[in-house]
């Protein structure tokens, strides 16, 4: 059940999401990737954060979505998990948003696939829908087809 | 108030300076009987030592002789700590000079009334 | 409750270290039942574990270890006699103690594990009639008691101060040291001591006038410190957590180091420079230091083993005796838990295959006790650890016989292996020496895993055997694994490191040389480096973007992984730095082809190459694929000795040639005057058609001859055109091996071979041909 927290929205696409913000370390601008040949299509692969190796994870790809244009730089969304901090490549970063609890909803049915999988819910904000992203799921690599 | 606990194994160490500390003791540990003999040399008021009998170099037993030996020490209070339940030690112990025994496991209720005995026959 | 859970804790850690050296106590008493030392250990870790337990409700453990003390009291007070059941009895006490402490360890409970049968053994043992003709121990109780426990006379000697000890220095030492007396006096006062007096040392120096009280104090005080420090712990107990938050520091602090250094190369600044080269230095000192304290004995690592042998020496009817040299050879923590099975599986081997029987062994010559050595030291900087025993031997023709029925090598192969080279086939991947199956040590399918987790962390592992002799086996392995030297290469815009430990060599094949010096054998891409053919792989094909690499300089560099060496090509070859190895997150676990990540000096994220599995996936090891390959047997010999069948020419003075039939289409003869000349070439009418000559003598070199009326000339057709090779004389068909000596000579010509009793050079026609200018 989600209780009352903010949320650090971000845009995929046409789309805006939602991490709980006590699971967001920080966000970037883009950075230096190296990537990892023969990786899951969706490890884009590892940046330094600080001296640390954090593997970049495509979150278009994560979620079927078509690849960014060529040019279009993404950004980083740092958050934590079990298995370590991972960074989260998405289009763009949002503000912290405070959401109406009363406006929640199930994923909607227009979602298919994938990215019905990975949403817990939405929250109706001024003038678009915020998808809460299950940060655990969305996280782990997909199972091969 | 303070105290000794000698005694070869860390764990009982620590369980036993626990045990005193419920009592009010600031205690000081040693792993055997000569450190024990060290500790005391170079540390006035300690009024109290929780010794085990079964030590390397040297045991309980010969520590205890050696602290009676020494009049600066004929005001401590010297309670052996032991797993042994048989006589033997018991008396053993007591001739060599100690003020009273107490069998492995106790609470720091039973140290309690030990030394009540003590302060109690003195 | 968290102090409780400290104590416990403690508890735990205290009682497994007196675990340990408990089983090492055992097999000691087992060896020398008179040790009444090693019996006072051995009881009073069984004391300490029944004492403390009891504090804690652990009312099981408790009585076991009850049960046991009694049985080791009367081992101490010489009632009993340690026998083979006794001792067993005990290790078994031991371990159950382990189960106990882990089942604490998880959850916090004893756990339910009835231990009853084994108590009852104690009992009964404990309660068997002392030996007959034993020695009596003089008392069976407090004094005997006593004489265990206490400490040597030289404690309670009156010579000494109370507080002079074995450890720290005699008073009366001391004072000479420092000047405060004349040794005589000493000596003198120590007379008195001896004849009753019951001052101390000090005081009668003293009253004698011979030293001042303030010197005595002053050295009682400094012997009291020294005594103390050197009966007290000189070392510390420190969290494993803290040190490997500390070695991560200075990971970083390498990292940095790294950069730094990169920036002040191209800063001519003389104080900045000044202090990155302390920097430096300081780091380097640092990394040592802290890797030092991460470093533990391999005696840590081997005190199991002991038992090991012992358990299973028992159950295959086997005596063996184990020698440990070099325990306290030291190996960085975390190579320590890597090699503890492969060692141990090693032992195991060498106890259930390596040594014979007892009446095998008298048989043979040799003593009913079969002896196996663990020996450790530092060379090389790296760790060797050897285990030798002087068993049967491994025989070289039946790991051959083996090797081949198991599909690892043909039986060719197998006959041109060495004897030491065969033997090394017993770590190939399926493979299996042991007559019959034992439960024992399995099938000796654990050879192969136990090169690979050796080679896992960097090592290496060979064999060496004497028939009938014994076997020894040699692993060298790196000193730590978390800095390691590594070579940077580049594939395109990428880097990627190297560990230098897999290194052995690096090549470079100039424009020319590169074309032809990479050969394809089965398909399979190779470069023959000093007679051995050296499989070849691309990084950039194996990272998935292929290259076309024609008419460029070639790189190569030259790898070994599971006792294969193979030559990878990389696009440009760097320094060699030191690097910090990261692990790679989980979500890499897949990428087989990388071991780790690492950060170099420009900030950069570079690939950690995991040479063995590259070697896998592009099956230069251990695949059913290229196992013919997967031997570093001489490969000329096997792929270049097919049969083939040769025309044999001479070809000007005294030289001779061969032409693979195949390439011959016919032979003709021909008139001298039969030849005209058309466009500056030399051609003759054959068959409706224009026939262009070369003359072989020409194309080789041979020198010009004159020459005879007939010319013998060899017709080669390929695609569209003909070609008559105009050569010498022909001399014979011949079906040989031929085996190479030597690389290609020259264009066209594939090597030279011995036929016939003369060196003659085995023609490539097509390249001779393709490449002359002169053939339309």
């Amino acid at each position: 059940m989600i209780m009352t927290t903010q949320f650090c929205s971000f845009r995929l696409a046409h789309l805006t999401f939602g991490v709980e913000v006590d699971r967001v370390q920080e966000v970037m601008r883009s950075q230096a990737l190296t990537p990892v040949p023969l990786a899951h299509e969706v490890v884009r692969g590892l940046i330094n954060l600080r001296g640390q190796i954090v593997t970049a994870l495509d979150l278009r790809r994560r979620l079927d979505l078509p690849d960014r244009e060529a040019g279009e730089e993404p950004m980083n969304i740092v958050v934590r998990s079990s298995g370590g901090e991972l960074s989260l490549l998405v289009d763009a970063i949002g503000d912290v948003v405070d959401v109406d609890e009363t406006t929640f909803e199930g994923p909607p049915e227009t979602l298919d696939g994938v990215a019905r999988e990975l949403i817990t819910g939405t929250y109706k904000l001024d003038d678009r829908l915020l998808l809460v992203l299950d940060t655990d799921r969305a996280v782990q690599l997909p199972a091969p087809a | 108030m303070n105290a000794i606990v000698i005694d070869d194994s860390r764990a009982t160490q620590a369980i036993l300076t626990r045990i005193l500390e419920d009592l009010d003791y600031e205690v000081t540990c040693a792993g055997d009987g000569r450190q024990g003999l060290q500790v005391l040399d170079r540390t006035p008021g300690i009024e109290l030592a929780l010794v085990d009998w079964n030590m390397p170099v040297m045991n309980g037993l010969e520590f205890v002789r050696q602290v009676r030996a020494d009049e600066r020490f004929a005001s401590l209070t010297i309670v052996m700590v032991t797993t042994e339940g048989d006589v033997g030690h018991m008396v053993e112990a007591l001739d060599a000079g100690a003020d009273e025994y107490a069998m492995k496991p106790f609470t720091a209720q039973v140290i309690r009334e030990k030394l009540e005995l003590v302060a109690a026959g003195t | 409750m968290s102090e409780i859970d400290e104590i416990v804790g403690e508890f735990l850690v205290e009682s497994y270290e007196n675990l340990d050296a408990y089983d090492e106590d055992l097999l000691a008493l087992e060896r020398d039942p008179a040790d009444r030392e090693v019996i006072g250990s051995i009881f009073r870790t069984i004391h300490t574990v029944k004492g403390t337990s009891g504090f804690f409700g652990f009312n099981a453990l408790e009585s076991l270890a009850h049960v046991a003390e009694n049985l080791l009291g009367r081992l101490r007070a010489g009632e009993l006699d340690v026998t083979e059941e006794i001792a067993s009895a005990l290790l078994a006490t031991g371990d159950a103690i382990r189960r106990m402490l882990g089942e604490i360890e998880r959850t916090g409970e004893e756990g339910t594990e009835d231990v009853t049968a084994l108590a009852d053994q104690l009992g009964r043992l404990q309660a068997d009639d002392p030996a007959s003709g034993e020695a009596e121990a003089p008392a069976v109780d407090a004094s005997a008691v006593a004489d265990v426990d206490t400490s040597t006379p030289d404690d309670t000697s009156p010579a000494d101060d109370d507080t002079g000890d074995d450890h720290g220095p005699r008073l009366g030492d001391l004072l000479v040291e420092r000047g405060d007396v004349d040794a005589e006096d000493v000596s003198f006062a120590a007379l008195e001591q001896d004849f009753g007096d019951p001052r101390r040392l000090g005081e009668i120096l003293v009253d004698d006038g011979k030293a001042s009280e303030e010197a005595v104090a002053s050295a009682v005080e400094a012997q009291v410190d020294n005594g103390q420090r050197s009966v007290a712990d000189t070392s510390i107990r420190v969290d494993v957590g803290l040190l490997d938050d500390l070695m991560n520091l200075v990971g970083e602090l390498v990292l940095t180091r790294n950069q730094l250094v990169q920036l002040v190369s191209d800063d001519t600044e003389h104080e900045l420079t000044g202090a990155s080269q302390r920097l430096n230095l300081v780091t380097t000192e640092l990394q040592e230091g802290v890797m030092k304290t991460r470093m533990q004995p391999i005696g840590n690592v081997w005190n199991k083993l002991p038992r090991v042998v012992r358990d299973l020496s028992l159950s295959c009817g086997k005596q063996v005796r184990l020698v440990m040299e070099g325990q306290e050879t030291e190996l960085d923590k975390t190579i320590i838990e890597a090699i503890k099975d492969p060692l141990t599986h090693l032992v195991r081997n060498a106890v259930d295959h390596g040594i014979e029987l007892p009446e095998d062994r008298v048989a043979a010559g040799k003593s009913e006790e079969g002896q196996l050595v663990l020996r450790a030291f530092h060379e090389g900087g790296q760790v060797n650890i050897e285990i030798v025993d002087d068993g049967g031997g491994v025989d070289a023709d039946r790991v051959r016989a083996k090797a081949v029925s198991s599909g690892i090598v043909t039986q060719d192969q197998a006959t041109r292996l060495s004897d030491r080279e065969a033997v090394n086939l017993i770590f190939s991947a399926g493979f299996s020496t042991s007559a019959e199956v034992t439960s024992v040590s399995g099938r000796g399918v654990g050879m192969d895993v136990v090169r690979t987790n050796i080679e896992r962390i960097g090592g290496t592992v060979d064999v060496q055997t004497e028939l009938g002799q014994g076997t020894s086996f040699k692993v060298k392995i790196p000193l730590t694994l978390a800095i390691v030297p590594a070579l940077m290469v580049s594939s395109g815009d990428d880097r990627f490191a190297i560990p230098q430990l897999s290194l052995i060599e690096l090549l470079r094949l100039d424009g020319d040389q590169a074309a032809s010096a990479i050969e394809l054998v089965h398909g399979v891409p190779v470069y023959r480096l000093r007679g051995r053919l050296l499989p070849i792989v691309d990084l950039s094909s194996q990272l998935g973007h292929e290259r076309d690499r024609s008419g460029e300089a070639i790189n190569i560099v030259v790898l070994h992984a599971d006792g294969q060496s193979f030559g990878l090509i990389v696009d440009l070859i760097h320094d060699t730095e030191e690097i910090v190895v990261k692990p790679l997150g989980s979500h890499l676990k897949e990428a087989t082809l990388f071991s780790g990540a690492t950060i170099l000096g420009d900030g950069r994220v570079a690939l950690i190459l995991d040479v063995l599995g590259i070697a896998q996936r592009a099956r230069v090891v251990s695949e059913s694929a290229d196992r013919a390959m997967s031997t570093e047997v001489d490969e000329v010999a096997t792929e270049h000795t097919e049969r083939r069948t040769l025309l044999l020419v001479e070809v000007g003075d005294d030289r001779r040639a061969a032409i693979a039939l195949a390439d011959v289409q016919r032979l003709e003869e021909f008139r001298a005057d039969a030849i005209e000349h058309a466009g500056g070439q030399e051609v003759v009418q054959y068959r409706d058609a224009i026939l262009p000559l070369r003359r072989l003598g020409d194309l080789l070199g041979a020198g010009f001859v004159e020459p005879p009326e007939v010319l013998d000339v060899v017709v080669h057709r390929d695609e569209e055109r003909s070609v008559g090779l105009v050569v010498g004389r022909i001399l014979d068909i011949v079906e040989e091996d031929v085996d190479l000596d030597g690389g290609a000579t020259g264009h066209g010509v594939f090597g030279s071979a011995v036929i016939q009793g003369r060196v003659t050079d085995v023609l490539d026609i097509q390249v001779l041909l393709g490449n002359d200018p002169g053939v339309m």
